[in-house]
């Protein structure tokens, strides 16, 4: 069943690039396509998903796939963090990186076990500090600026 | 005779023998701790070479990544989990080893025969890549895009559980290389409007994404695994002393293993696992003393471990002759190439021959490096890693991805892309497809599709012209027989599982 769901999803996202390499302009007299290596790959992936969905796959694997089983509370750990690291960019966007980094930062450690309180309350503080002085001061990378509230205007004022 | 030249520069430049040292150090660190590899590493230091010099940033990373291929060594044999895939067949013979308490002995044969297999790798590379680079400067576009199918097959079908999986994880390297502008034509491609997209995908968020981001959510996934650790003995003499007459029966496998893995290395994607799997089935086949093999015999060791590092070298001839990095490493450094301006392939030995050759240099010392600090200090650099603990080193992980994603070129769309990156990379760990096979055909996408349309351009024949030149068709063949012989080997490998299942019922 698992091996029909995941050929599916390639598959679909093979006719969804055929549909974006269709959307490429007609090449002009002399040129080639500037769609032709987009289709004829959407067109692979396509064929891959297929032969994934009607078992061919099965005949040359070594192993059945899944391996390890997780439980459902762990992958929605995973799934939980990875929107989490969307809600971390997106706040980097609005708030510069300071701000959300010191809140990212304990709710992350607490995520992967840490407990103490003490703890937590130091890597508020020291990771947006430690990484800021190393990749925005030492190596001079500029930083993101906020575009809702940025906090350096208020240290540096 | 460059390399001499190149070697009296390195030693005559103190702050790069410092960021050797520095590099072996944190290689062996890295490789060693179960669950970060060398190639995450790198990808996660790649911003900051931005801000060094072309050779530092180069050397650096390289010797990162011979470092890394040994330190998973230290994790086999001591923890029982394969520091990088390779080491998996030194977890073989290393762990039992181990057990006895042997682990120092264990650790000093994997050292020596990985020095010796990374020399060997190193000096063949050396001597052969100028040749092999004369032989590209030759080949026309129909010839240059028939290597790069050859490179995707064999990338997409060799490694990996399974050939479709693979196939449709290299499919989808070159389907999202191809995002932005046409780099003949100017067109756009798959940008839906967005501004951002036209300048097309770039490889660092990319690479952190799959390899830094990636790994942080398969290992919260996995964080309840607890690490297996033996305490070594190191104050025992007779248990952590190597004497030559223990090494001396390793030596052959060790030699044999250079061999084996510089040949593996040279071809694109296969990489270190499977020739240190290779070494480890070639020497069990010849050895006195098979018997023992899986149960604590040290060529055991020395066979995989020497296969594992001879790869390093050869592996970065068809990236610097041909633009073809043959491993995840391999196409990180292709990064720093571009990133300094440095157009990689068959004209490299012609603009920045001087470079390479002081690379080849650090290489070799690099080697020096680790193999000194390894002999006498891994099991130092075991304890430091029982020390760290993995649920504050994550998180810190997490936080460095987003920052080095951002550092490669100030763009917060970079950070977004290495998002996106992780949660793809993370999925496809998980339901098994190949994300090295998704890497390198990403980074060899661009290369292939402007061979390709130049041959198609100069061409009156159309795509004939492909099965019209000899040596196009050569390469077209070997991809193709790579597949085949993939499917033979695995309706074999099936077929013998199958009669063991009989016989055991």
């Amino acid at each position: 069943m698992r091996n029909i769901t995941e050929g599916a999803v390639v598959a679909l996202i093979g006719l969804g690039a055929v549909w974006g390499a269709y959307q490429v302009p007609p090449a002009q007299d002399g040129e080639t396509w500037a769609g032709l290596v987009p289709m004829v790959v959407a067109v692979g992936l396509t064929l891959g998903g297929v032969l994934m969905v009607i078992g061919k796959l099965k005949e040359v694997a070594v192993s059945s796939v899944g391996t390890v089983a997780q439980s459902p509370s762990t992958v929605k750990t995973v799934i939980a963090v990875a929107v989490l690291a969307f809600v971390y960019q997106y706040a980097m966007v609005a708030f510069g990186y300071l701000l959300p980094t010191a809140l990212i930062a304990p709710v992350m450690l607490y995520i992967f076990g840490i407990r103490s309180v003490v703890g937590l309350a130091v890597s508020m503080v020291l990771c947006p500090l430690v990484f800021h002085l190393l990749f925005f001061e030492l190596l001079g990378v500029f930083p993101p600026y906020g575009s809702v509230f940025e906090p350096l205007d208020l240290i540096r004022s | 005779m460059e390399i001499f030249s190149a070697l009296s520069f390195v030693f005559a430049t103190p702050s790069l023998i410092g960021a050797i040292l520095l590099a072996a150090v944190v290689g062996m660190i890295v490789g060693a701790t179960p669950g970060l590899t060398a190639a995450a590493a790198i990808a996660m230091l790649l911003p900051i070479t931005y801000y060094m010099d072309p050779l530092f940033a180069l050397a650096f990373l390289y010797v990162i990544g011979k470092s890394g291929r040994y330190g998973g060594s230290i994790a086999a044999i001591l923890f029982n989990t394969p520091g990088t895939a390779a080491s998996a067949a030194t977890q073989l013979d290393g762990y039992p080893l181990a057990r006895q308490g042997k682990a120092g002995k264990a650790m000093k044969t994997a050292t020596i025969s990985s020095v010796i297999g990374d020399f060997m790798g190193d000096i063949m590379l050396i001597v052969g890549v100028g040749a092999i680079a004369a032989l590209a400067l030759k080949l026309g576009p129909p010839e240059t895009f028939a290597i790069y199918f050859a490179a995707f097959v064999v990338i997409g079908s060799v490694i990996g559980k399974s050939i479709v999986k693979g196939l449709v994880s290299a499919l989808f390297g070159v389907l999202i290389a191809t995002v932005g502008l046409d780099p003949i034509s100017g067109e756009e491609r798959f940008t839906f409007g967005t501004f951002d997209l036209t300048n097309g995908i770039g490889l660092v968020p990319l690479m952190i994404g799959i390899f830094v981001l990636g790994e942080v959510f398969d290992q919260l996934e996995k964080r309840q695994q607890k690490v297996e650790s033996l305490e070594t003995s190191e104050h025992d003499d007779d248990h952590d002393g190597l004497t030559w007459k223990e090494y001396k029966p390793c030596l052959p496998h060790a030699v044999r293993g250079g061999f084996i893995g510089a040949a593996i290395g040279i071809l694109p994607g296969l990489g270190s696992a499977i020739a240190a799997f290779v070494s480890y089935g070639e020497g069990k086949r010849r050895a006195t003393n098979p018997e023992q093999w899986g149960k604590g015999a040290l060529e055991g060791i020395a066979a995989p471990e020497s296969a594992n590092n001879a790869v390093s070298g050869p592996s970065m001839a068809p990236l610097l002759t041909l633009g073809i990095p043959g491993s995840t490493i391999g196409a990180i450094l292709l990064g720093v190439f571009l990133i300094h301006g440095i157009q990689v392939g068959p004209t490299l030995f012609i603009t920045s021959k001087e470079l390479i050759y002081q690379l080849f240099a650090c290489g070799l010392l690099g080697i020096f490096a680790y193999g000194i600090i390894g002999y006498f200090g891994a099991s130092h650099v075991a304890k430091l890693i029982l020390r760290i603990p993995s649920n504050v080193l994550y998180p810190m992980i997490f936080l460095t991805s987003f920052i080095a994603a951002y550092s490669a070129r100030g763009s917060m769309f970079d950070v977004l892309v290495m998002v996106c990156a992780g949660v793809v990379g993370w999925l496809m760990r998980k339901y098994d497809f190949n994300t090295a096979a998704f890497v390198i055909s990403f980074v060899l996408a661009k290369g292939a599709e402007e061979s390709f349309r130049q041959a198609l351009l100069v061409s009156d024949s159309g795509i004939l012209v492909f099965f019209e030149r000899p040596i196009a068709l050569a390469f077209l063949l070997l991809g193709v027989g790579a597949i085949l012989f993939r499917v033979h080997s695995m309706r074999r490998e099936r077929k013998r599982e199958l009669a063991g299942g009989l016989e055991d019922a």
